[in-house]
């Protein structure tokens, strides 16, 4: 894909901490490119550099050398103004810890990136409250996070991160402090934003969000290793992974 | 493994064939879709042979196996509840993928880690076609309940697949 | 035992690892404890001086001033029949039961004085050259009266700029200033009238104004010759000394009464008159040691309440291993009574240095009471109030860190933010810094509380000190000789170090909340920019969430000065700042809060977002 076509594309990013002897090389030379309505997911171990990679295709950390275009525009030269005002309405981030703010209700914290953005105050609170229908929360829209699940939470966190309909949502470890059956509706709530054409960069060591994927690239000591295209069926059946050679 | 289950099925009252096909077809959901008619019955003609179930023609047609109502002998009963108290677990890691990386190595027949990768992505993909059947089925469902099984099996898989694509790049290096 | 030595440790290694904030709170401390300490030494030292003057002096245990009685109509006597009577006049009162000695009389005449270019009335005593048995004048430089020589009080002296051996003219004649005196029979400039009663009988013509009178010393001669027959010689004056000087009150009431009422003045209100110079100070000091006191509080309370969320996690470690609730607490005040007591010992000892420069009280009396006693009781009074200071503001963290569940504390989980459902829908509708201010402020009101408290309690400080210049400034105007006013001067200097350590509490507090609210809301402020808020709305955000509780403290701290000057003056008049002055005030602490808020507040905007995140799920 050339680089025009893609809506996020980063080359030769690089971000290093500390210096001398505790030198580490978190992010080491990356290339990617994105096209819109796709969605990538990065795995690895932890400690690979996953999360500083999306950190900084977000414009929340700035690379030691390389560049990252979205939407055309050009991040790692953009001043900390420029770039809150990219956040405000390119990017929208998922976080493995929710952070959703503790003293606000869930449609309040969905509203809140519009508000900061300086939108009237009533359409925010509309966009917001459609966006908690979306992810299905209609009837829990005035409870505190206290007062929701995890899944729940996460759901709210990522209606939050859809306010001001960016280009691409970034997510990092979105199921990472979820049990089993809240990974499933975060997955469900994924697959429909798939489905309605939004651009996704999903860092997880979860392999279940990777097989949603259409793309799916391996991360490892700041750089990547492999990609794998999921597209095309399966050419097992499950019967035989589920045990039924007998009955099959 | 699949006598034991018929047996079981059994257990709760006599039934005719179609109608343990018809349990069988239930709990297993998309998975059974691609059961065989017939292995059923040729089950429970030997369990009949075995002792372990017994067969009584109901009115109709004698000669056709699915109109028999065939129910568990003393025996059978005593095997169901030894089966159920069984522990026993279906072997973890397939000792047949190593193995077939181990010999690629050594005769060098191929990179192992081609075979990884592409052993890598056929679960991967299998893991989305697993979720997705486990997303379509309603909540509380008992083939919900199996995939989500399979799913998390998929991903230990999964898992390990990572490990070995660690261990034999190291090995490369 | 060993519980002690556990707690000891504790407290030892915290202080080691925070050793600033430590040091914060015991600055804090320390300024409220050194004001207290000076107002209590300086309490203990203006008694003595007028004992020690009394004591040089011979001080007189009666004045009475001899000539026509007040009372009677019609011009004064003067001349001979005015000798007639003041002799007359002298020998019964020698010869009142319980007098012992007397001197005088000696003639009291007005003069106007010209010195190094100002002019003052004053009120000249004729002298022997020879020593009085009572009253005599001690020197402080020079020597006594001779002819064509004049003595100068000292704090008349000061005021007027003059020194021995000057040239000044009285009444328009010249003389040379022989020397300069501290007297305990005459309250010193610019008091020398103040009496409950009565007041100067002599003094130049045409000055309306008692304030500007000073007290001189001459020959007789010389100050016979200073009459004039506008403004001639009326009255004398004659000192007595009692057998009892502890009855002189009783013996001066007797004389008040009756047409041939002669003035008598006793001792007791020479001394008080003597005092009010060093009485306005105690005031102001009093008054500005209660304010470092309140402020200090002001201050340990956010400290405290800062490092209580800290320290939660250690009380959970502590409940966990078996620690009771009571151990808990007490582990945690043991630490800031520490603190207290450190900074009760240095607060004192800076107090105790301090003192001397304050107490050259009231030029007039004799030399420096030595070194300042701080009295037993003193020092305790001191040491209580730090101790208080630090349990006021602790109490109740320490109680509710130790009460708390143990799995939340282990949990490491800070109180949790307050919401306040119409603030959060009053600020949607602001710009997005007011937005994110009101919505600071809104999670934890307690702290903007004690925010607004310290405003208002600094605003109350500097109203006073304003007050006080418009009101002192309206009374002196009144005089216009142009004499520097050495009760207004003393003020001044304490007022100055009163408002100095004010401003200086005022400013560490503005900052240590400003930094304990950045620290506080750094996740908040990360979030924030995550979701789209720029560096500098987040910067003025954290600066408007100082600013929203300092206005309205600001403004309350407007009555609060002016209450506190009307209780420190005790019923004199007050006179209201004029409004441009409160203004800028007003205008001036607000930018000072904006100021050292905007330092923590641009560190904090400043630093990588994604860190402060990621550290949070960790």
């Amino acid at each position: 894909m050339t680089e025009d076509a893609a809506l996020l594309s980063c080359r030769g990013l690089r971000k290093d901490y500390g210096k001398d002897a505790g030198l580490v090389r978190a992010v080491d030379g990356v290339d990617l490119d994105v096209a819109a309505g796709e969605t990538v997911a990065i795995m690895g171990p932890s400690g690979c550099g996953k999360s500083t990679l999306l950190h900084l295709l977000g414009g929340l950390d700035r690379p030691a050398s390389g560049e990252v275009r979205l939407a055309g525009r050009r991040l790692d030269q953009m001043s900390e103004r420029a770039l809150a005002r990219l956040r405000q309405d390119s990017v929208g981030f998922v976080f493995q810890a929710f952070h959703l703010m503790d003293e606000l209700t869930a449609v309040e914290n969905v509203e809140l990136p519009a508000l900061l953005a300086g939108r009237p105050a009533r359409a925010a609170r509309r966009r917001a409250t459609e966006l908690i229908e979306r992810v299905g929360l209609a009837e829990r829209a005035r409870f505190l996070p206290a007062a929701l699940s995890g899944g729940q939470r996460q759901r709210v966190a990522i209606a939050r991160a859809l306010a001001n309909e960016p280009h691409v949502v970034l997510a990092d470890e979105p199921t990472g402090n979820l049990d089993s059956a809240a990974t499933l509706e975060v997955l469900r709530l994924f697959e429909s934003l798939h489905a309605a054409g939004q651009t996704l960069v999903i860092v997880t060591h979860d392999s279940r969000i990777a097989a949603t994927a259409d793309r799916m690239i391996s991360m490892r000591d700041g750089v990547f290793i492999d990609e794998t295209r999921l597209t095309g069926g399966s050419r097992g059946g499950l019967g035989a992974l589920a045990g039924l050679e007998g009955l099959s | 493994m699949q006598q034991e289950v018929v047996l079981a099925l059994l257990a709760k009252e006599p039934s005719h064939g179609y109608q343990l096909r018809a349990r069988l077809r239930q709990a297993l959901g998309p998975l059974g879709e691609g059961m065989n008619a017939g292995q059923v019955y040729v089950t429970l003609t030997r369990l009949e042979k075995a002792g372990l179930v017994a067969s009584e023609p109901s009115a109709g047609r004698p000669d056709r196996p699915d109109r028999k109502v065939y129910e568990l002998t003393p025996a059978g009963q005593q095997r169901v509840a030894d089966w159920l108290a069984e522990v026993s677990w279906p072997g973890p890691a397939p000792a047949e993928f190593h193995l077939k990386l181990v010999a690629a190595a050594a005769a060098r027949l191929a990179d192992p880690l081609t075979i990884v990768d592409a052993q890598r992505r056929e679960l991967l993909l299998r893991l989305r076609d697993a979720q997705r059947a486990a997303m379509a089925e309603p909540d509380g469902s008992e083939a919900g309940l199996l995939l989500e099984g399979l799913v998390l099996r998929l991903q230990a898989d999964l898992r390990w697949l990572e490990e070995c694509e660690r261990h034999w790049t190291s090995r490369r290096d | 035992m060993s519980r002690l030595r556990l707690i000891g440790r504790l407290v030892a290694r915290d202080l080691r690892n925070r050793p600033g904030q430590a040091v914060l709170m015991l600055l804090a401390i320390t300024a409220a404890t050194a004001t207290l300490t000076l107002g209590l030494v300086l309490h203990g030292v203006t008694s003595q001086p007028y004992q020690q003057t009394r004591a040089a002096t011979r001080g007189p245990d009666e004045l009475a001033y001899l000539g026509s009685p007040l009372a009677s109509p019609g011009p004064r006597a003067t001349g001979s029949a005015l000798r007639k009577l003041v002799r007359a006049q002298a020998a019964a009162l020698a010869g009142a039961p319980g007098v012992t000695g007397t001197s005088g009389p000696y003639p009291l005449a007005g003069a106007l004085v010209r010195a190094n270019g100002l002019t003052a009335g004053a009120e000249a005593e004729g002298r022997d050259e020879t020593p009085a048995r009572v009253d005599q004048p001690r020197l402080t430089a020079g020597s006594w009266v001779r002819p064509g020589g004049v003595v100068l009080e000292r704090t008349f002296a000061a005021g007027l700029g003059a020194d021995v051996g000057d040239r000044i003219t009285l009444n328009g004649r010249p003389y040379t200033v022989t020397g300069i005196a501290v007297t305990a029979a005459h309250p010193p400039y610019p008091n020398l009238c103040y009496y409950g009663g009565g007041g100067c009988l002599a003094g130049p013509p045409g000055n309306d104004s008692p304030r500007d009178i000073g007290l001189i010393w001459l020959t007789r001669p010389d100050a016979l010759a200073l009459a004039t027959p506008a403004n001639p010689v009326t009255a004398y004056v004659l000192d007595l000394r009692l057998r009892d000087p502890a009855g002189a009150e009783a013996f001066a009431n007797r004389y008040e009464l009756g047409d041939a009422a002669t003035e008598v003045v006793p001792w007791t209100g020479i001394a008080a008159a003597d005092g009010l110079l060093v009485q306005d100070e105690q005031q102001v000091l009093n008054a500005g040691a209660w304010l470092a006191t309140l402020l200090a509080i002001a201050s340990v309370a956010v400290l405290a309440g800062g490092r209580m969320t800290e320290r939660t996690r250690r009380v959970g470690l502590l409940k966990a291993a078996g620690g009771s609730p009571g151990l808990v607490a007490a582990t945690l005040m043991a630490e800031n009574l520490v603190l207290a007591l450190a900074a009760a010992a240095t607060g004192l000892v800076i107090g105790w240095l301090a003192a001397p420069l304050l107490t050259s009280p009231g030029a007039a009396l004799v030399g420096t009471p030595g070194a300042p006693s701080l009295t037993g009781p003193a020092a305790g009074l001191v040491l209580a109030v730090a101790l208080a200071v630090a349990l006021a503001a602790t109490l109740v963290p320490a109680i509710r860190a130790a009460r708390g569940s143990t799995v939340g504390a282990l949990a490491d989980a800070p109180r949790p933010p307050r919401r306040r459902p119409r603030l959060l829908a009053m600020s949607r509708r602001l710009p997005v810094p007011l937005l994110l201010g009101m919505r600071l402020v809104a999670r934890r009101p307690r702290r903007a509380v004690l925010g607004a408290a310290n405003i208002a309690i600094t605003m109350a400080g500097v109203v006073a000190v304003l007050t006080f210049h418009a009101t002192a400034g309206q009374r002196i105007n009144g005089g216009g000789s142009g004499l520097s006013d050495p009760v207004y001067n003393r003020d001044e200097q304490v007022l100055l170090v009163i408002t100095v350590t004010l401003l200086a509490l005022a400013g560490l507090n503005a900052i240590v909340t400003a930094w304990t609210t950045m620290l506080d809301t750094r996740h908040p402020a990360a979030l924030a920019r995550a979701l789209g808020a720029t560096p500098r709305d987040v910067a003025a955000g954290l600066t408007a969430a100082q600013l929203l509780p300092a206005l309205p403290g600001a403004l309350l701290g407007i009555p609060l000065g002016l209450g506190l000057f009307a209780a420190a003056d005790h019923g004199g008049l007050l006179t209201v700042p004029p409004a441009w002055w409160l203004a800028v005030a007003v205008l001036a602490v607000l930018a000072a809060v904006a100021g050292l808020a905007a330092i923590p507040a641009r560190v904090g905007a400043r630093r990588p977002a994604a860190g402060i995140l990621q550290a949070e799920t960790a």
